[in-house]
């Protein structure tokens, strides 16, 4: 034989093998563990920042509840896949978790396609769904799921209305309100509203508040210099950016560039840490919230634990930004509501699970939760507004929740 | 007209039909029937594509627009005005077919428009496509569509062995449509057009008209796929029907499979899917993409006619080698599911079929040295 | 009035300046398919590994962002050599090289995810101070880094443009796409040449990744978008033509950025996908002539 085929057959035996043995492997590393818990979260891709710290947190739980003796007594095991931050690969997630690993219990991922995606699949399989949160609330309609993030029913019109009252509230108000918003589903459903009803620009205008600008942009944009000039132009006295992730420290950046600095501004569901190192851009800047490390909130059920851990888990994972928050938190509280049904009923049977959470009020870290079928099982929204202040995320607006003292400040300059 | 392998692929077809019922009795893993639909699934996509590029050889990268318009149709007609499924379907897969018939319509009609460039224009309708879906608040906007409590028929079981059913008999409809095509004068034509298009205009085949018609089918097969596929994903959003990833992995497994016949797809399809949902399921989905793409380059460069021809010289011992694999797993390593029981198994046999002819010649011949007449290595004496 | 003038005119310089970061995104494209008859899809992939390379050395070397290119430059010169001889050794073109390219890109992809994450990567404002520094010529604002993009982008064009047309190597280059076998007959080293150029072309996207680096925040499929607008450029721009390719990047950064003026940014982006599609139809060869004329 050739020598160059010889190598060339080598090559293709010695392929062969590593892969067969390396998925042989994969296959037979599944623990046989009593009760195991199945979700998918995103582990990479655009979401993947954010989708680290829900898994640190829900490994923190499960580590914690472990310690405690379990669940019913037994140990628990948490079966986690990647689904990318997409709808068809959390679907295809949690199909495999029920069928094929037949899990005992679901809870749900994050972000708004993934856990819409994932309710279809565990309506199919009468699975109940405790999930962080998912703000398209219009879809929450499967009666086994339980949302953890309180933003109300109609949070296009509530959460909104928390936020312009906040800054209506100052000795100073503005009058006129610029609308930027990414094309994030719920980030569009917050701001635009349904079926003509809703929406923080209707809101607005309802308050009194004039819209100078309103445009939409599309997820993952880094360059935002264009839509920064149209801010500049229209010069608003409060600047309402539906954004995600890293959105505002690049829109901050931009308008840097042109010399431009607004007096208030807004920013929906930014990644927090990022938002911090932006240093003087971001002074100012609010956001929304349901958890932050403070007083009013380690008062709830759960949370002086769930902060300690948190904090020296993320640590570890020398993640930037280590303070627990709004989306740790709704990863807890996810757990938190599964684990009361559980134990509530005694028994793992979705009907049963389903049918305590939905009759009982759950203690949470976000506070008491209640489900009522009316509401798509969304609990009422008791959400806050936190502006950085000095470098630091320091809650505002309302009293039950504000630091001692402290007030939102506006103008920004 | 080959009847074996199209009696092999329809008994195979009647066999697939009847698992759901073997899951009812026997009450094994619903998974199965999810791995086989997505099976089906991309069956029915690599030959709608393959049919027409594949044949023609003029490759289109805007797969991903015809799935699209089928996933959105459904979602549309099924969330926003009620209709059901099976009378959304057709309508799917017509729309589909009207974007394959209007963009063909426009691209045969320039002789400039050949080869990569005919590439590139077809890319471009398949990121357009997202594009347009995005601003357009009437069909998606940026909220997405959520597929809620679609009904399926009281005959079936579950959601799952409805999808199981839709996504086999597309699949059929789709390979029998393109062996139809094979071997008719459509077929010879659009492999006349795939060696020389000048030529083939010169010897009188009406090469607008078959590529309009070939192409326009694969518009409605991937429209009909893609509107089943709507309800599997449960929520339909741009930023996960309108990626590049459709597109080219119609193309792989196509190129993989073999391109001028209707198995090509098929095969490409199984190895593909099979390898990406156990190394997803294991965690390693980068190194699955890692080696996707690593295959594409080695077809292109070692393989281009992909491995049905080889299938088809080396099938006895490829058949022997695969019953002997799965035999070794079964016995020796339990416990082995079903699913990586065949995925290793079709990895051996894509394996043996790698091998080139002067190697697989000799390691035959080596065990075989009682045939005389070697079949092809004769000259080695 | 003289306000809707005037931010017209800001516009129409940011959009203007933009173009240049496409012009110098889409040349290796334009030129490895002009001149090598490569399609060369892994190159978004390589202009996203080159910023990467940016952001560790200035985030975590404490380099000046613009001297890493002294790094880079070299690096990708040597790839661009690799996967010319690559795609020589194989006698891959057109197609198949869209193909071939298609599955690096994958695997280029991936590899980058792997080492860097999915996390959204930036170099941060304290090493990267160039980014929030902008000129003011009166009342308008250049932001710096779009002005040395786009100076940058002027010079490569016409750097090329005279390389093609002044140099004896320029006019070997020009014979060998023509007509490959008259050009070896007349003595021209096509080997040679084609691995040369093909570094050189790479090497291209060592430059862009720097300001891609310093610009933009960083992800391993962050050269998606870029894709369709690199092609809209090679397009208009005439195959291997480095001052076409200018004028088409001026032209539709121009044409976007007036759009977003009235419009969402995400039908701007649409705007370059209808460009390349009525060019396609209506003239192939480019706005602008290509470097060799079709046959």
């Amino acid at each position: 034989m050739k020598r160059g085929n010889l190598i060339h057959l080598l090559i293709i035996v010695v392929v062969t093998l590593g892969v067969t043995l390396g998925i042989w492997g994969a296959a037979l590393a599944q623990d046989v563990t009593p009760i195991r818990v199945g979700s998918t979260l995103a582990l990479t891709g655009g979401l993947a920042a954010t989708g680290k710290i829900h898994q640190i947190a829900g490994t923190e739980f499960v580590k914690l509840l472990n310690e405690r003796g379990g669940l019913l007594g037994r140990p628990v095991e948490w079966v986690l896949l990647d689904d990318e931050g997409t709808g068809d690969k959390a679907a295809a997630g949690y199909e495999r978790l029920i069928t094929a690993e037949r899990v005992d219990l679901l809870v749900g991922p994050y972000g708004t396609a993934a856990t819409v995606a994932a309710q279809g699949v565990a309506d199919r399989y009468g699975y109940v769904l405790p999930f962080p949160a998912q703000s398209l609330t219009y879809n929450n309609v499967y009666d086994r799921q339980f949302m953890a993030w309180p933003t109300g029913l109609d949070t296009h019109i509530s959460t909104p209305g928390i936020i312009f009252d906040a800054y209506l509230n100052t000795p100073n108000p503005p009058k006129t309100v610029a609308f930027v918003v990414s094309r994030f589903p719920s980030a569009q459903f917050l701001v635009y509203g349904r079926d003509g009803v809703g929406g923080a620009i209707r809101v607005a205008e309802e308050k009194g508040l004039q819209v100078v600008l309103d445009i939409s942009y599309d997820l993952g944009t880094t360059d935002f210099t264009a839509i920064a000039l149209r801010i500049r132009q229209a010069d608003p006295d409060l600047l309402f950016v539906g954004a995600l992730g890293e959105d505002g420290p690049n829109l901050m950046a931009a308008m840097a560039q042109l010399g431009y600095r607004p007096r208030g501004q807004f920013y929906l569901w930014p990644s927090p840490g990022p938002m911090l190192e932006a240093g003087p851009l971001a002074e100012g800047a609010t956001s929304i919230t349901a958890f932050e490390n403070n007083a009013a909130y380690l008062r709830n059920h759960g949370a002086p634990e769930f902060v300690e851990r948190f904090v020296r888990a993320a640590k570890e994972a020398g993640l930037p930004y280590t303070d627990p928050e709004i989306q740790a938190a709704s990863q807890w509280a996810a757990w938190q509501i599964l684990v009361a049904g559980v134990e509530g009923c005694q028994c793992l049977d979705q009907a049963g699970i389903a049918e305590y959470i939905q009759n009982n009020t759950i203690p949470t870290v976000f506070g008491d939760l209640t489900f009522d079928r009316n509401q798509n099982n969304v609990p009422p929204d008791i959400q806050a507004v936190k502006q950085i202040q000095n470098g630091q995320w320091v809650v505002v607006y309302p009293d039950r929740w504000a630091v001692e003292g402290s007030q939102l400040i506006y103008p920004s300059r | 007209m080959r009847w074996k392998p199209l009696l092999a692929a329809l008994g195979t077809a009647a066999l697939l039909a009847a698992i759901p019922l073997l899951q009812r009795a026997l009450g094994f893993s619903v998974y199965y029937l999810v791995f086989l639909y997505f099976i089906f699934f991309w069956v029915a996509q690599a030959t709608s594509w393959n049919l027409f590029s594949g044949y023609a050889g003029m490759f289109s990268f805007g797969q991903v627009a015809f799935l699209g318009t089928g996933v959105y149709t459904v979602a549309i007609l099924i969330m926003r005005y009620g209709w059901s499924l099976p009378a959304a379907l057709p309508v799917a897969a017509a729309l589909a077919g009207l974007l394959a018939f209007t963009v063909g319509w426009i691209v045969f009609r320039l002789r400039s428009l050949r080869g990569e460039l005919f590439s590139l224009f077809t890319l471009v309708v398949g990121i357009g496509g997202g594009y347009v879906a995005n601003s357009t608040p009437w069909i998606d906007g940026g909220q997405g569509i959520a597929l809620t409590r679609v009904g399926y028929p009281a005959l079936f079981e579950s959601m799952t062995e409805y999808l199981y059913y839709l996504g086999l008999g597309t699949a059929v409809l789709a390979v029998s449509v393109a062996a139809a095509i094979q071997y008719s004068r459509l077929g010879r034509g659009l492999f006349a057009i795939h060696d020389d298009e000048r030529v083939a205009e010169g010897l009188g085949v009406p090469t607008f008209r078959y590529k309009l018609t070939a192409f326009t089918i694969n518009g409605l097969l991937a429209g009909l796929s893609g509107g089943i596929h709507a309800v599997q994903m449960n929520y339909v959003a741009v930023d996960s029907v309108f990626t590049l990833h459709f597109s080219l992995y119609a193309i792989l497994m196509s190129v993989l499979g073999g391109t001028r016949h209707w198995m090509g797809p098929i095969l490409g399809a199984l190895v593909i899917h099979s390898l990406s949902d156990r190394l997803a399921s294991a965690g390693f989905s980068e190194l699955q993409q890692v080696i996707t793409g690593s295959t594409l380059v080695i077809i292109i460069l070692f393989m281009r006619d992909g491995i049905y021809g080889r299938l088809r010289d080396r099938l006895q011992p490829t058949l022997v080698l695969m019953a002997v694999t799965a035999l070794v797993q079964w016995l020796a390593l339990r416990p082995v599911d079903g699913l990586t029981l065949l995925t290793i198994t079709v990895f051996v046999a894509l394996a043996m079929l790698l091998l080139p002819p002067a190697v697989y010649d000799r390691v035959a011949a080596a065990w075989r040295p009682r045939f005389s007449s070697g079949s092809g290595m004769g000259s080695a004496l | 009035m003289w306000d809707t003038a005037l931010s017209l005119i800001q516009t129409a310089i940011a959009g203007v300046l933009t173009g240049g970061l496409y012009t110098i995104i889409s040349l290796a494209l334009s030129l490895s398919w002009g001149v090598l008859r490569v399609i060369n899809l892994a190159h978004f992939g390589l202009v996203v590994l080159a910023a990467y390379m940016t952001y560790q050395l200035t985030q975590f070397g404490n380099w000046n962002p613009f001297v890493t290119v002294l790094a880079t430059f070299p690096i990708f010169l040597l790839v661009g050599m690799g996967l010319q001889y690559f795609f020589l050794r194989f006698r891959i073109e057109t197609t198949p090289s869209l193909l071939v390219t298609f599955g690096l890109f994958l695997i280029l992809e991936n590899v980058m995810k792997m080492i860097w994450t999915a996390d959204f990567r930036r170099i941060s404002f304290a090493k990267n101070p160039y980014f929030v520094s902008s000129i003011s010529v009166g009342p308008l604002v250049l932001p710096l880094l779009l002005l040395l993009v786009f100076v940058v982008a002027v010079v490569l064009a016409v750097a090329f443009h005279l390389l093609f047309k002044k140099t004896h190597v320029g006019r070997a280059l020009r014979a060998i796409t023509q007509d490959p076998a008259v050009a070896t007959a007349f003595g021209v080293d096509y080997e040679r040449l084609a691995l040369a150029f093909g570094g050189l072309a790479t090497a291209t996207a060592a430059v862009a990744g720097v300001f891609v680096g310093m610009i933009y925040a960083l992800y391993p499929s962050a050269a998606e978008p870029w894709i369709g607008i690199s092609f809209a450029v090679t397009i208009m721009g005439g195959l291997g033509n480095p001052l076409g390719a200018l004028g088409a990047g001026v032209i539709i950064g121009l044409v976007e950025a007036m759009t977003q003026r009235v419009a969402d940014p995400s039908v701007a982006r649409l705007v370059s996908l209808v460009l390349l599609a009525i060019v396609l139809l209506v003239r192939p060869s480019g706005l602008f002539r290509p470097l060799v004329p079709e046959q």
